[in-house]
């Protein structure tokens, strides 16, 4: 029933878009605008905002940072995510409910609390902090949202399908390998994406295990905290051109796994 | 078959061992900070102790701050309601174009938060948009002093938040069935009466979900007031950094912790009882 008189709620929901994109909007006008403030009316068209960004060193460290701090957290939680979901799911387990109640904390609690929990434990051990702390940690989290992607695409994955290679002559190794991993691709991508994704824009556990080192999040955060220049502006558009690009990828990954679980 | 449940089953443990030495683990050692004395490493006897826990709930400022965070996240959250719910319906039963709509709600959302508080920022200041459009417009004839308030960090979090709050209502109002309406109207209801009986009982899963979704993450936000805030708008998450940061008392901050751990653990537990957790992962969008 799409349809009623419901000229209201059009005018709310447009007012509401406006609401959730005008920060952006002005944020990627003042990248542009020659004057020091943010002041309207604008001063006038200038790329100098984006030179001195190229000349920022600390900004270029922090993005190649995250960058490593992203891709290999995804990567390793993308493949330990995969094994443990086939491993729950399809194997035999007395209680998968408990082990998978367990997962799903580091998504509903506060990272503050885990990020605390990382520092005392890895200063407790006296493990220096830096970017391989903060990369375990970044697993940890997203090794449970990748899980949960990935335990709604296996549900679809029928047993039976192992076991009639088993009994053509696979090995189990080779069942694995040809017919269980291939069937999960679209939806390890999937949770790559979304892996890197939560790395990339993750804060507070970073701030507390990144010790003297900085990320893109950290390099913002110092920016906001201290005086700002419109070179935060330029980042800010960067970044958002860059997620723009990332969840365009994710979903037309997803609409791939989808489809390739209907087939 | 058994064979074969078996050795899948081993796939299962390199990532139950990493969750539990790189999360489990260190969730135990803050447990331990937060019911001891003094640091586990300073080589004296662990001696058990209730202090920290008091503290946090009897030493005034700490109340004070506990409190106030408490409040500010419930505000969040029953603004984020009050702003999603219209969004929600309309893009449930109203329009065609909600899968698009749901994506371009789902992209700001995904641009790292910092960078739209930092707009809030731009937005709020003395001398900020919001001023210059009021004083130019001669709505006012001082500027609002908005910024480094409770009201901006509240902002700033209704914005970041309030995304999360629209996915699972819009996902628990789509499963309506509108037939239920229909024979409603039909068998006499009012257009109010169905919309409260029906429409609005169907989505409190959402709301509940929601609720989930964005309180607990305000209850524990740091960035937020922070870059937001002023002195009277500190909440729990600045205390805690401030714990370890600045005093450097590990048995307090980890009491702070873990009351904050426990406190949305009990959330989600009283959630899942009613609902099932399930439903939370499912309406969680992308």
């Amino acid at each position: 029933m799409k349809i009623g008189r419901s000229y209201g709620l059009k005018v709310y929901t447009t007012l509401f878009f406006l609401y959730i994109f005008t920060p952006l909007i002005l944020i990627f006008i003042f990248a542009f605008n020659s004057g020091e403030g943010y002041i309207f009316p604008l001063q006038g068209f200038t790329l100098n905002w984006f030179a001195e960004f190229f000349r920022d060193s600390t900004a270029q460290r922090s993005i190649g940072n995250s960058l490593i701090i992203a891709l290999s957290s995804a990567t390793i939680s993308a493949i330990l995510a995969a094994l443990l979901t086939i491993g729950l799911l399809k194997g035999k387990f007395k209680r998968p409910q408990l082990y998978i109640t367990f997962l799903m904390l580091p998504v509903l609690m506060p990272s503050l609390t885990i990020g605390i929990a990382a520092l005392v434990f890895f200063r407790t051990i006296s493990f220096p902090s830096g970017i391989p702390v903060v990369i375990l940690a970044h697993v940890s989290i997203s090794m449970s949202y990748v899980f949960l992607i990935m335990m709604a695409r296996i549900e679809s994955l029928s047993l039976t399908l192992q076991e009639a290679a088993i009994d053509l002559g696979a090995s189990w190794y080779g069942s694995i390998k040809d017919i269980v991993f291939p069937n999960l691709m679209p939806a390890m991508v999937a949770g790559w994406l979304f892996a890197f994704m939560v790395s990339w824009n993750e804060f507070i556990v970073t701030y507390f295990l990144i010790g003297n080192n900085t990320t893109l999040p950290i390099y913002i955060f110092s920016q906001l905290r201290f005086g700002i220049s419109p070179k935060v502006n330029v980042i800010s558009l960067l970044v958002a051109l860059f997620t723009l690009l990332v969840i365009i990828i994710l979903l037309s990954a997803r609409r791939l796994s989808r489809r390739f679980s209907q087939s | 078959m058994s064979i074969i449940l078996k050795k899948n089953r081993n796939l299962a443990f390199p990532g139950l061992l990493w969750f539990l030495v790189f999360f489990l683990l260190p969730l135990s050692v803050i447990l331990i900070y937060s019911i001891t004395e003094r640091s586990l490493m300073s080589g004296e006897p662990v001696r058990f102790t209730m202090d920290n826990f008091l503290q946090v709930f009897q030493k005034r400022h700490y109340l004070i701050i506990l409190l106030r965070s408490l409040r500010i996240s419930f505000f969040t959250t029953i603004i984020s309601i009050l702003f999603s719910y219209p969004v929600a319906y309309f893009l449930a039963k109203r329009t065609k174009f909600d899968r698009i709509l749901i994506v371009m709600l789902i992209v700001p959302f995904w641009i790292n938060y910092l960078i739209r508080t930092f707009a809030w920022k731009l937005i709020l200041s003395d001398n900020g948009i919001l001023n210059q459009v009021l004083l130019g417009l001669n709505i006012i004839d001082e500027p609002l002093r908005i910024m480094y308030t409770q009201t901006s960090v509240l902002l700033g979090l209704v914005y970041t938040y309030t995304p999360m709050m629209v996915l699972p209502l819009y996902a628990a109002l789509l499963r309506i069935d509108d037939s239920l309406i229909e024979a409603s109207l039909d068998l006499g209801a009012s257009r109010a009466r169905a919309f409260f009986d029906i429409t609005f009982r169907l989505s409190l899963t959402g709301i509940f979900a929601g609720t989930l979704l964005v309180f607990i993450p305000a209850l524990g936000s740091f960035a937020i007031p922070a870059i937001l805030g002023g002195t009277d708008s500190v909440m729990i998450g600045n205390m805690i950094e401030n714990q370890f940061n600045l005093v450097g008392n590990w048995n307090t901050g980890s009491a702070f912790t873990i009351s904050l751990a426990v406190l949305s653990i009990v959330l989600v537990l009283f959630y899942s009882r009613i609902f099932g957790l399930e439903s939370i992962y499912k309406n969680r969008g992308i």
